[in-house]
């Protein structure tokens, strides 16, 4: 379990990137990757690529994240879901509230 | 010491030859006639003959030509030595091979001069051959060394030729004796990576990074990880692999499953561009940092590039084999004329491009370096899951959890990694995680610790709730978690019990509204992806039914 930020090469989108399992063991961590935006990032990604498992908790987190960062990036997208992890997302009707790529 | 093979018939002649040469500090061979030359040539190797010319049973002439046909590959000089004195013999010594004549009576230092000059030249055509055999060796040792760069590269690609609706590429098999290499490959999510590389070096030198670097690149893919996590595991692995001249231009792109976007590490190779459908350029890609196998671990740069794509874009990479292609007149192909190619001709091929590109080089030397990969962003298709038959054998697991064990671990994980070994249930492992999760941290949220949901509300309330956690976790005593799985493979289905010490919320009537709405999200997406979940009537104890279906993803 862990979580990495690093900006594309023309310091406009913020990737972060989950590994292992998403749940409230990362409230801190998480709160902190998208505390101090640069004023240059438009655009903030959820990588869930090497996310096996997550939780309601994880969500909650998410939602979170959009309530505070409304106004300030343009999109924030969850992207390369594993299958079930993806699901999960589409029942909690996340696929309304972000762009799940 | 210089071995010399005098010929001649008259014994008188060979004793004084003999006698002569041996003050002179040569060893002497005689032989009375050619044929015994022949033989003693064959025993012995000789530098020099001096031979007679009319002699019984082989003569002069004859055996010369003998002596030339047989030791061709070292100069071995053919002194006639003769009374005759007529043109025509003496063109017929030459004609046979002869080297050189004396006329008999010679002068002593004449024949000594002669001996000299003659030998010098064989000492250098004996280096030369010498030197002919190395080269030879040498030769011989690179073509193996093609061989097993050919066989290396070979054995390093894979499945190079599974995607021809995304891909054309070019890649001659001279290319990769210039190091230039393509790699491609699908990652469980769907998403389609491709590496071009362009190694410094040659031949063996270039192979000997392809391998290891091909063997992460498709490690990575499979397991599906970033392009940035491949290029910094690439660029370590060279880096400590490859001498320090050595290194990796290379591009590395990630194209979505959806084909709606690209991710891409660009370290020292030339511009990639995107293509629209007319073949123009609508994005340049310039190289954004050093090559693989250059920096230390904690210099490496990890930045990415992230577009969005249609599905008429195309993406162009090459090595700089084409734009550096030059024409009979010096000049180079250039980026600009590479562009007006691509331009020249919607969905131009890689074949069509390269014909221009050897068009414009004709009479120059023949490029054979030119690598070239058009990738058309498409949606990839799903990539096929192996599904693991589910075990026949029913399965049961049960742990009961006391406060220190509750307070010390965090067992979800844990349990789900034990349930995952069970044949057939990996597949699942998501949504075991998710059921167990919300089960257990609801039993011992607010059934054992007995917290309020209804801070989450707050400003930060998810850090307070998390905090009143830990704290009320640290004063924890007397509590009790029992997990209970049952694996039943007649119903293909997973039962799950948890129960807890807690009061359950028949004590907290009053509660249960804000209760039933605040964990709301959890118990909801619970019953979702479980066929049934039920509570006992005191609220303390979860039953949870989960069907097996042949995907986990196939919808309710």
């Amino acid at each position: 379990m862990s979580l990495t930020r690093s900006t594309s090469a023309d310091g406009a989108i913020l990737t972060v990137q989950i590994k292992g399992k998403f749940d409230f063991n990362l409230v801190q961590s998480f709160r902190q990757a998208y505390a101090d935006l640069n004023d240059n990032i438009d655009k903030v990604v959820i990588d869930l690529r090497e996310t096996d498992y997550m939780d309601s908790s994880a969500l909650g987190m998410l939602l979170n994240m959009k309530k505070n960062l409304t106004g300030k990036v343009e999109t924030i997208q969850i992207s390369n879901c594993q299958p079930q992890l993806k699901k999960i997302l589409q029942i909690s009707r996340f696929d309304k509230k972000f762009d799940i790529d | 010491m210089l071995n010399i093979l005098v010929v001649d018939d008259l014994a008188l002649n060979r004793r004084l030859l003999t006698v002569m040469l041996e003050q002179q500090g040569y060893r002497v061979y005689s032989a009375e006639n050619g044929l015994v030359a022949l033989n003693l040539l064959e025993e012995h190797t000789i530098d020099i003959v001096l031979l007679d010319v009319i002699m019984p049973v082989m003569d002069g002439f004859e055996t010369a030509a003998i002596i030339k046909e047989r030791f061709s590959q070292v100069y071995l000089p053919i002194i006639f030595i003769t009374s005759l004195e007529d043109e025509a013999s003496f063109e017929r010594c030459l004609a046979v091979g002869g080297d050189d004549f004396l006329h008999k009576p010679f002068q002593e230092v004449i024949l000594n001069a002669k001996i000299k000059a003659h030998s010098r030249i064989r000492n250098l055509s004996q280096k030369a051959r010498e030197q002919n055999l190395q080269l030879e060796y040498h030769q011989n040792q690179v073509e193996r060394e093609h061989e097993i760069v050919e066989h290396i590269f070979n054995n390093a690609l894979e499945n190079q030729q599974s995607f021809p609706k995304h891909l054309d590429f070019h890649l001659s098999p001279a290319a990769m004796f210039n190091g230039d290499m393509f790699l491609v490959a699908q990652s469980p999510l769907g998403s389609l990576y491709c590496m071009l590389g362009d190694f410094t070096g040659h031949g063996l030198a270039a192979a000997v990074g392809a391998l290891p670097a091909s063997r992460v690149f498709y490690t990575m893919v499979s397991k599906g990880m970033s392009v940035s996590d491949i290029a910094a595991e690439i660029n370590s692995v060279l880096g400590k692999l490859l001498p320090g001249h050595m290194f990796c231009a290379a591009t590395i792109i990630e194209l979505s499953s959806t084909g709606k976007s690209i991710s891409a590490w660009l370290g020292g190779l030339p511009d990639t561009y995107i293509i629209n459908q007319s073949g123009e350029v609508i994005r340049t890609l310039e190289s954004q940092h050093m090559a693989l196998g250059i920096l230390e671990e904690d210099e490496f740069e990890r930045a990415l590039i992230h577009i969005e794509v249609e599905d008429t874009c195309r993406i162009v990479m090459a090595t700089d084999g084409i734009i550096e292609t030059t024409s009979p007149h010096d000049e180079y192909f250039g980026e600009h004329r590479f562009k007006k190619v691509l331009a020249s001709k919607p969905a131009i091929s890689t074949e069509q491009v390269l014909e221009r590109v050897n068009k414009f080089a004709r009479g120059s030397k023949q490029q054979d370096d030119l690598s070239l990969v058009l990738l058309n962003c498409l949606p990839m298709r799903e990539p096929e899951q192996k599904s693991e038959p589910l075990s026949a054998l029913p399965f049961n697991f049960s742990l009961s959890l006391n406060s220190k064990q509750i307070k010390s671990t965090d067992p979800v994980l844990e349990v789900v990694d034990v349930i995952s070994k069970v044949a057939g249930l990996n597949a699942h492992r998501a949504n075991i995680f998710l059921i167990l999760s919300e089960a257990y941290n609801n039993a011992l949220d607010h059934g054992v610790l007995g917290l309020d949901s209804e801070v989450k509300n707050q400003e930060d309330g998810f850090l307070i709730y998390y905090q009143q956690r830990e704290e009320a976790l640290a004063n924890l005593t007397d509590a009790l978690i029992i997990i209970d799985i049952r694996y039943c493979p007649e119903e293909l289905a997973l039962y799950f019990t948890v129960c807890d010490s807690g009061n359950g919320f028949s004590k907290e009537q009053a509660n249960q509204q804000s209760l039933a709405r605040e964990h709301g999200r959890g118990l909801c997406l619970l019953g979702e992806v479980a066929s049934k979940v039920t509570f006992n009537s005191a609220g303390n104890q979860v039953e949870i039914y989960y069907q097996l279906t042949a995907s986990s993803t196939s919808s309710h």
